[in-house]
């Protein structure tokens, strides 16, 4: 069964090239361009992975996390950080607020991503 | 209990990125023990003289010692407060402003080459591959200049794990191959069977790796050899990288290490590098729990070796 992915990435270039990566092998995309919607999707559309940025408009990735968490609905679902703000601080906060995995944007392939997620899938 | 976390002097220097020493808390304790000492000599100067004038002036005294300190202290801390948040919040824009750019192109290269590649010619392609890899030099370059300012605020970021550094070694001999094949360079390696895992953070590992064998690669002449080595030795992994290049200059040795460092034949033989690779390897493998150091003589070699304590199971 395709697994659907909620990507929820403000920067359109970026959003755009990692739908097409995730579609091209073989998930559904959902694409948020900011915090509330991303939120909305993801109480709506039961996605299997969120793909989660921090810094985001209307809403950022820690609160929409947060909200995720708290939802009987969405608190299973396992929310992967990507981003790229690199600081202990923000590394730690992500994984007491429940996140699976803090990825580092510049620093990872897209191949790399996909591999993350088929691990948390276990695909 | 809030008093004593308040006098947490570790957590004031922490929170404040300064020394402990000069921390408010261990700055007041002190002025505290200033204002003893003059108490002090204040009973004993008024008891000698008997004089009520003398007591007062030395009150006095005592007061505007503690305002003139406390003021200075005060306005030190903030000012040094202020110089170190404005140092952190550079790093985290200058971190997500400029690395933000650098990943959309290079996703939007890896797209083009992995997904995208169809009705591309060859010259195409080998364009998109160079621009591929002119965006991971760029994201390296931003890296390595915002690892610099993390360690110049005590604040490099390690996430440390169990790993198998005999497959990393390994695998990034083999990704450099061709390009060692295309130098004539001669690399050979003993790494040892059945070696533990270390503990460290795998991807500044990579990093230290990545300048060592790097440099080895830089400073050795074509036709030249390259020797990878890594084997146990008692609670640590030891891992070294011999060549037959350039070598340091006697007089520069020392200085190896040192941030922006460049020796002057290194200079004259590759134009490109920062002098940032070492430092940065340093501070990483230090902060790991182990040991970096080297041999080397000029125009007949170097070896580079570092230690990482070795995973308790």
């Amino acid at each position: 069964m395709t697994k659907k992915i909620l990507l929820i990435e403000d920067e359109e270039a970026l959003q755009q090239t990692m739908a097409e990566y995730l579609t091209d092998e073989k998930f559904e995309v959902l694409g948020a361009m900011d915090g509330q919607i991303g939120l909305t999707l993801a109480q709506t559309k039961s996605p299997d992975l969120i793909l989660l940025d921090i810094v985001l408009p209307k809403m950022d990735g820690f609160a929409v996390l947060e909200e995720i968490k708290k939802d009987e609905k969405t608190k299973n679902i396992p929310v992967i950080l990507l981003t790229n703000l690199e600081s202990m601080e923000n590394i730690q906060r992500a994984f007491e607020k429940g996140a699976v995995a803090y990825l580092i944007k510049a620093d990872f392939k897209l191949e790399d991503v996909v591999k993350k997620i088929k691990e948390i899938l276990k695909m | 209990m809030i008093i004593i976390n308040d006098f947490n002097l570790r957590k004031q220097a922490d929170e404040l990125g300064i020394k402990v020493w000069q921390t408010p808390g261990f700055l007041f304790i002190v002025m505290g023990f200033v204002s003893v000492v003059i108490m002090t000599a204040t009973y004993f100067i008024s008891a000698y003289y008997d004089n009520p004038q003398v007591l007062v002036i030395s009150e006095c005294l005592v007061v505007v010692v503690v305002l003139i300190v406390g003021t200075s202290i005060s306005r030190f801390v903030g000012q040094m407060a202020n110089l170190n948040r404005m140092k952190s919040e550079f790093v985290a824009v200058a971190s997500h402003q400029l690395r933000t750019p650098l990943s959309a192109i290079r996703w939007e290269t890896e797209l083009l080459l992995t997904k995208l590649k169809k009705g591309m010619n060859k010259k195409q392609v080998e364009k998109m591959k160079n621009i591929s890899q002119l965006s991971l030099k760029m994201t390296r370059l931003v890296n390595d200049l915002l690892d610099v300012a993390r360690i110049d605020q005590d604040k490099l970021i390690l996430r440390k794990q169990d790993f198998d550094l005999a497959k990393l070694t390994q695998d990034m001999l083999d990704e450099s191959v061709v390009a060692y094949e295309s130098r004539h360079i001669t690399v050979s390696s003993n790494i040892e069977k059945d070696l533990p895992e270390v503990c460290g953070d795998v991807e500044k590992i990579k990093l230290v790796l990545d300048n060592l064998i790097g440099n080895a690669f830089k400073y050795t002449t074509s036709g030249g050899r390259i020797h990878v080595g890594l084997a146990r030795r008692n609670k640590d992994m030891i891992f070294e990288v011999d060549d037959n290049g350039v070598g340091i200059p006697e007089e520069q040795v020392g200085r190896v290490f040192e941030k922006f460092f460049r020796s002057d034949n290194a200079s004259k033989y590759q134009t490109e590098g920062t002098g940032l690779g070492l430092y940065i390897s340093k501070n990483v493998v230090e902060q790991l729990g182990g040991r970096i150091w080297f041999q080397s003589i000029e125009n007949v070699g170097s070896k580079f070796s570092f230690s990482l304590p070795i995973a308790k199971k």
